[in-house]
């Protein structure tokens, strides 16, 4: 029997999961320092814990315990994220008109971002930032799939209407 | 189309047509956009390996530290042991019994709680739980004692030659070594004397003198003599006459060729020595000698 217990399996835990504990809190609160923070004290839980939780369990019990840990306890900061470079790279002969609005279509969409409720920001960068299925963010959140894609639907209708100035 | 096709769109779950009558709908283009520039975004960095060794470091690597924390329990153990020390011995000295003594040639008076009144004679000793004494009057004694009980529950004073239960009433009780007596001024008390139970109404007594039950006449007065400081003996061993004669005066008494378990009868006064001692010695027919605190009694044919 495997056992979380174990120092391979639970470095092997914390590997696979820790960075989308880290962004799944980051996304909901915008605070990098406490999002670390959840980390620490989501996976020291689990440390602490390790005889009652299986392997299998081990991920939505980190999420779980990272998710109480700031329950209505921080206010959510703006989420910073940063934006890879890739769309200027792979283009050679921009004009400074396209690439002014590059730029103004980032803020645009920081601010549409910031505008989301948490919940839908959540879903919505854990499927396109850390490309997790609707299935698993349902899991995190423990919700159902239907909800996730509601929460979807919606935050991709109000980015859009942010954006285009609907 | 259906529900939440964006989220469908999004994860490639659109059928054909839908696809095609949302690719040539106006908004499409936007979407578009929104697919693009959000699959090139990150969130801030987070080194996983770092953070693995951070929480080994603080927190699982350390763990002894913990038990660092050990001389603070140690602390509450100690800490625990003095409060129950003195959570204990305040409830002992709470419980403690209350204790009035008199010395030698020294009386007391004692109110109780419950406003019964107890008058000491000298050298005696009495002891009652104040916290305790509604729900049990109770009353150890050592020596001799006039006792005014309030009317209540029963009252009862124990010695070790019996215990004496009243219910409200005026006696007086005398527990010396090797003599018991009691005698009731007033209602009717009981005596209980080696299991024996003895029902003395008003104006009787209860003597026992070495175990022996001794019948006595009736006492005189509605106090007994001491309270008036004058110390009475009804046909009572010479012996005890001295012992009391020691404790009023506090005295050393010795005797010479007398038979001190001649019976005495007649009284002494309490306050003047000399007087005493001449009422005691004139019916005896005896001598005495007094050397400080020691007096000596002798008989009359004794050469000095």
């Amino acid at each position: 029997m495997s056992n979380v217990c174990e120092d391979h399996i639970f470095s092997k835990v914390f590997k696979t999961h820790s960075k989308t504990v880290f962004n799944y809190i980051f996304y909901k609160f915008g605070n990098e320092e406490k999002a670390h923070d959840a980390v620490q004290e989501a996976f020291v839980k689990l440390w602490q814990n390790c005889a009652k939780v299986s392997p299998e369990k081990a991920k939505s019990y980190v999420y779980t315990v990272a998710n109480n840990l700031y329950l209505n306890v921080i206010k959510a900061e703006k989420v910073r994220l940063k934006h890879a470079n890739s769309l200027s790279n792979d283009r050679t002969n921009e004009s400074p008109e396209f690439l002014m609005e590059e730029k103004e279509y980032k803020v645009k969409l920081d601010n549409a971002l910031n505008a989301l409720p948490e919940n839908q920001r959540t879903t919505f960068l854990l499927n396109r930032i850390d490309g997790k299925k609707y299935t698993e963010i349902a899991e995190i959140e423990g919700v159902s799939v239907k909800a996730i894609e509601k929460r979807m639907h919606l935050a991709l209708k109000s980015l859009r209407e942010e954006i285009d100035g609907i | 189309m259906q529900e939440n096709y964006l989220a469908k769109w999004l994860s490639d779950e659109l059928s054909e047509e839908e696809l095609q009558e949302f690719q040539n709908s106006e908004a499409y283009a936007s979407y578009q956009k929104l697919k693009d520039a959000t699959s090139s975004l990150k969130a801030p960095d987070f080194n996983s390996e770092k953070a693995l060794q951070r929480l080994k470091d603080e927190h699982i690597e350390n763990a002894p530290k913990v038990i660092s924390l050990n001389p603070f329990k140690k602390f509450l153990r100690v800490a625990a042991v003095i409060a129950i020390l003195l959570a204990g011995s305040y409830f002992y000295v709470n419980t403690l019994n209350e204790k009035v003594t008199t010395e030698f040639a020294e009386r007391s008076e004692v109110v109780l709680p419950d406003n019964s009144e107890i008058f000491l004679n000298v050298d005696s000793q009495i002891s009652y739980s104040e916290k305790n004494w509604d729900n049990k009057r109770n009353i150890d004694l050592k020596g001799e004692a006039f006792f005014k009980v309030a009317k209540g529950k029963k009252f009862t004073v124990s010695t070790d030659h019996g215990t004496v239960a009243v219910l409200g009433t005026q006696f007086n009780v005398e527990n010396r070594k090797g003599f018991f007596e009691v005698t009731c001024y007033e209602g009717l008390v009981s005596v209980t004397h080696n299991n024996k139970e003895s029902k003395l109404p008003a104006g009787t007594s209860f003597l026992v003198i070495n175990g022996k039950i001794i019948s006595t006449g009736t006492p005189d007065g509605t106090l007994p003599s001491w309270m008036n400081n004058e110390s009475s003996f009804e046909s009572i061993p010479l012996k005890y006459v001295f012992a009391e004669l020691e404790r009023q005066f506090n005295v050393k008494v010795s005797s010479e060729n007398i038979d001190t378990n001649l019976l005495f009868t007649g009284s002494f006064n309490n306050t003047d020595l000399n007087m005493a001692l001449k009422s005691i010695s004139t019916p005896s027919q005896t001598h005495y000698k007094i050397d400080g605190d020691n007096v000596l009694f002798y008989a009359g044919n004794t050469l000095q």
